[in-house]
């Protein structure tokens, strides 16, 4: 569609820049009427691209020109990172943000791509942190690696849980990883050589010898000691969000698509569902486990709480707040499920209650998710409409 | 019509000199609270709210105040990740200059480093694991209520006194039953007891037939429960049906309302251990329940409720005496010793945590009475004869 193109590209520059924006405004707002006028907004945009036809116009742009509105989506991060680089709360909930959907790009790839539920996805992030404790406490391991340990130690440990995963289906699988979980949170809770009940301290990411724990000034301008790891995190946001949109477009994630729809029409084209269900498996566990790392030296600690069942299901609400399969969706749903309950603390013990209507006001609106992952057309000229 | 514009006139000459008087002039400071508002522990924490809300408003309506006080609640969840955050969203606030912090343990081991590093002084209300104070040097944290080592000290010594020597060990394998094991076996010695046999479970196991058999073979004089109230109601009962013919002692843990009640007739003359006093033994204790019902709050004021009301009034003495500056109240904190208070005098040590001996209380009648108090301290009823 010649002579349609710069619209378009305005509307694929809008509205990821309209999302950040008010997301800006969402970590700054101290006062009710604030968050509440964000809650509405929000709502009120996704009902109108959702509902209207200029509005599903817009949402269709958005998906034509990916690369546009992805690139804003990054320069409107570095913006909202750079007016917060004083405010330590503020940065680390974009830094919480940003790890839990790294994370839920990993549960994305083994419960969108791959089929397989799993409900241990918090102690599997557990466990990234964990090794991040070890090998900081006990090897001079230059912490870049410590964070790639951390993924490769949890997609090994992963591979505990595939054969039990592969023989079994639906309902079964999510009830394998939920006794993982039960299991590895009570074996952390009694043994005491990984601290037992009150788990382990973690030093501060430090990588090339840049400890950010320390850090105060970035040349010469004052910034929160937070503001490293919120750059890390996202960092590390776009690396799980490019990996997993090429595993999508690359025969891989094809082969991973065709397994998860029909494992027996896909076997018979030779395509071994025992195989490809282990990589997604794998791939997603490291990615779970490379940000769990991140996010425990970042706290500065680690204990068995994180890896409960509570714990992980959040993780999954997320995934399915976010729409199963959607990348972008993950990041939304990750500032709905973390940041709005942390806004919320003005009306103290009622906060839960009304994070809560708004999920379910959600999902009853949207049961997809917020963003859906569409159906993916393999025919068409761009080989993935998604 | 003259009438009215009198009133007018005083009104607005009223207003005039309020607006310029001193008295009325004052800085606000604020200070915040942090514990469960919400969750299983909500109860604790809701009444430690309250209560230092109590102390506050009891303090802006005293005209001797220099400044007006607001206390700022935070819910932390009673989850090490969740008070990190509150904990950085308090400490980075500089208009926060102190705070009353954290009932759950692992929440307040979690956030130590948070508070040392933004230097925000912090007077903990409920938790009490002894690392809190005792495994660091930071400046900032301070304690008012007692850690599970004044109960493991007192115990060991009244029970050994008491002519019983021999003890089995029952605790749950929490950071909780673990310390109360460890600081129990770790002052029986000295006093001249013995343990027999320890067996650590979970806090959910439903049967203790194995236990209390072999417990029975060993025939201890007294039978030592580490744990929470349901612990607590199944040894106890099941106790009773093997006739296991021993005596039973607990932590703070069971000394609930639930525990009489789940163990029926056979709660009757078990002994417990808490490091709170009944508010009747503290010298201001009944003023603390008046002003507490007429300041209309709906929820009980809870066992640490006092310990809250007692943080925030040396936090707001501090500000009253050296100002809202934080070294300057960390300073005058640390130096705190002979301070009156409603849970009595309050000394910090060298780890800056107050002194506090534990109280002895005995279940009698269906009630849990002060052990002074009691008809077993009396002569008039013995624990031996059952």
């Amino acid at each position: 569609m010649p002579g349609n193109g710069l619209p378009k590209r305005a509307a694929a520059v809008a509205i990821p820049a309209l999302a950040f924006a008010g997301l800006a405004w969402l970590l700054g707002a101290e006062r009710e009427w604030e968050i509440v006028t964000i809650l509405v907004g929000f709502l009120a945009v996704l009902v109108v691209l959702d509902r209207t036809q200029p509005g599903r116009a817009v949402a269709a742009a958005c998906r034509a020109e990916r690369s546009v509105a992805n690139a804003t989506a990054v320069i409107a991060t570095l913006v909202v990172l750079w007016t917060f680089r004083e405010e330590h709360f503020a940065l680390l909930m974009v830094a919480t943000v940003a790890l839990s959907a790294t994370a839920c790009v990993g549960l994305n790839i083994q419960m969108a791509f791959g089929g397989i539920a799993n409900f241990a996805a918090a102690a599997f992030f557990t466990l990234g942190a964990y090794t991040a404790a070890v090998l900081t406490g006990h090897t001079a391991l230059p912490h870049l690696l410590v964070l790639a340990a951390g993924g490769a130690v949890t997609s090994v440990l992963g591979l505990v849980l595939l054969l039990p995963v592969l023989r079994t289906r639906g309902h079964y699988v999510a009830l394998v990883t939920i006794a993982f979980g039960l299991l590895l949170r009570n074996l952390l809770e009694v043994n005491d050589t990984f601290g037992g009940p009150q788990g382990m301290k973690i030093p501060a990411f430090a990588p090339f010898g840049f400890d950010f724990g320390t850090i105060t000034s970035i040349a010469g301008i004052e910034v929160s000691f937070y503001l490293p790891y919120a750059l890390a995190a996202a960092a590390l946001f776009g690396m799980a969000f490019l990996a997993a949109r090429c595993l999508e477009l690359s025969w891989i994630g094809i082969a991973i698509d065709a397994v998860r729809t029909d494992p027996i029409a896909a076997s018979t084209f030779g395509l071994s569902p025992a195989r490809w269900k282990a990589t997604a498996f794998l791939i997603g566990n490291a990615m779970i486990g490379v940000a769990g790392a991140l996010y425990g030296m970042m706290n500065g600690f680690v204990n068995p709480n994180g890896a409960g069942f509570g714990e992980s299901l959040t993780l999954i609400s997320i995934v399915v707040l976010g729409g199963l399969g959607n990348l972008w969706g993950t990041v939304a749903a990750s500032a709905v499920v973390l940041a709005l309950p942390e806004k919320l603390q003005p009306i103290q013990e009622y906060r839960l209650l009304i994070f809560a209507a708004v999920v379910i006001a959600i999902l009853r609106f949207r049961p997809g998710g917020l963003l859906p992952r569409p159906l993916r057309v393999l025919g068409s000229r761009d080989g993935v409409e998604a | 019509m003259r009438r009215s514009l009198t009133n007018a006139l005083i009104a607005g000459a009223a207003l005039i000199v309020a607006a310029l008087s001193p008295a009325e002039a004052k800085d606000t400071v604020k200070i915040a609270f942090i514990g469960p508002l919400t969750g299983g522990n909500a109860a604790a924490g809701v009444g430690g709210r309250n209560s230092s809300m109590l102390a506050v408003q009891l303090r802006n309506a005293d005209p001797k105040a220099k400044f007006a006080y607001e206390l700022v609640p935070f819910d932390d969840e009673c989850k090490p990740n969740i008070g990190v955050q509150v904990a950085t969203k308090a400490a980075a606030d500089r208009a926060i200059v102190a705070g009353v912090t954290h009932y759950c343990s692992a929440v307040g081991i979690a956030t130590v480093d948070t508070y040392a590093r933004f230097k925000l002084p912090v007077v903990v209300w409920g938790a009490i694991l002894p690392d809190i104070t005792y495994g660091n040097d930071y400046k900032q944290i301070h304690r008012v209520n007692g850690t599970m080592i004044n109960e493991g000290k007192l115990a060991a010594q009244f029970l050994t006194a008491r002519g019983f020597k021999t003890f089995a060990v029952v605790h749950d394998t929490t950071d909780y039953g673990k310390g109360q094991n460890k600081y129990f076996s770790e002052y029986l010695k000295p006093a001249g007891g013995e343990i027999v046999a320890t067996f650590p479970v979970s806090p959910d196991q439903q049967d203790f037939t194995a236990e209390l058999t072999r417990i029975k073979e060993l025939k201890p004089d007294m039978i030592f429960v580490g744990g929470l109230t349901p612990l607590g109601v199944r040894v106890r009962s099941q106790m009773e049906r093997l006739g296991v013919d021993a005596r039973m002692a607990g932590v703070s843990g069971i000394m609930t309302a639930g525990f009489l009640e789940g163990a029926g007739a056979a709660a009757e003359g078990t002994i417990s251990f808490h490091n709170g006093a009944p508010l009747s033994k503290y010298a201001d204790g009944q003023a603390f329940a008046d002003a507490y019902a007429r300041a209309g709050f709906r929820e009980d004021p809870d066992a640490y409720g006092p310990f809250a009301y007692s943080a925030a009034n040396l936090i707001m003495d501090a500000v009253e005496k050296v100002g809202p500056d934080r070294a300057k109240i960390t300073a005058e904190l640390n130096a705190t010793k002979g301070r009156p208070s409603l849970i009595g005098e309050i000394n910090f040590d060298d780890h800056r945590q107050n002194i506090v001996t534990a109280n002895v209380y005995v279940a009698q009648g269906g009630k849990w009475v002060f052990w002074p108090d009691s008809e077993y301290a009396a002569g008039k009823r013995t624990i031996a004869g059952r």
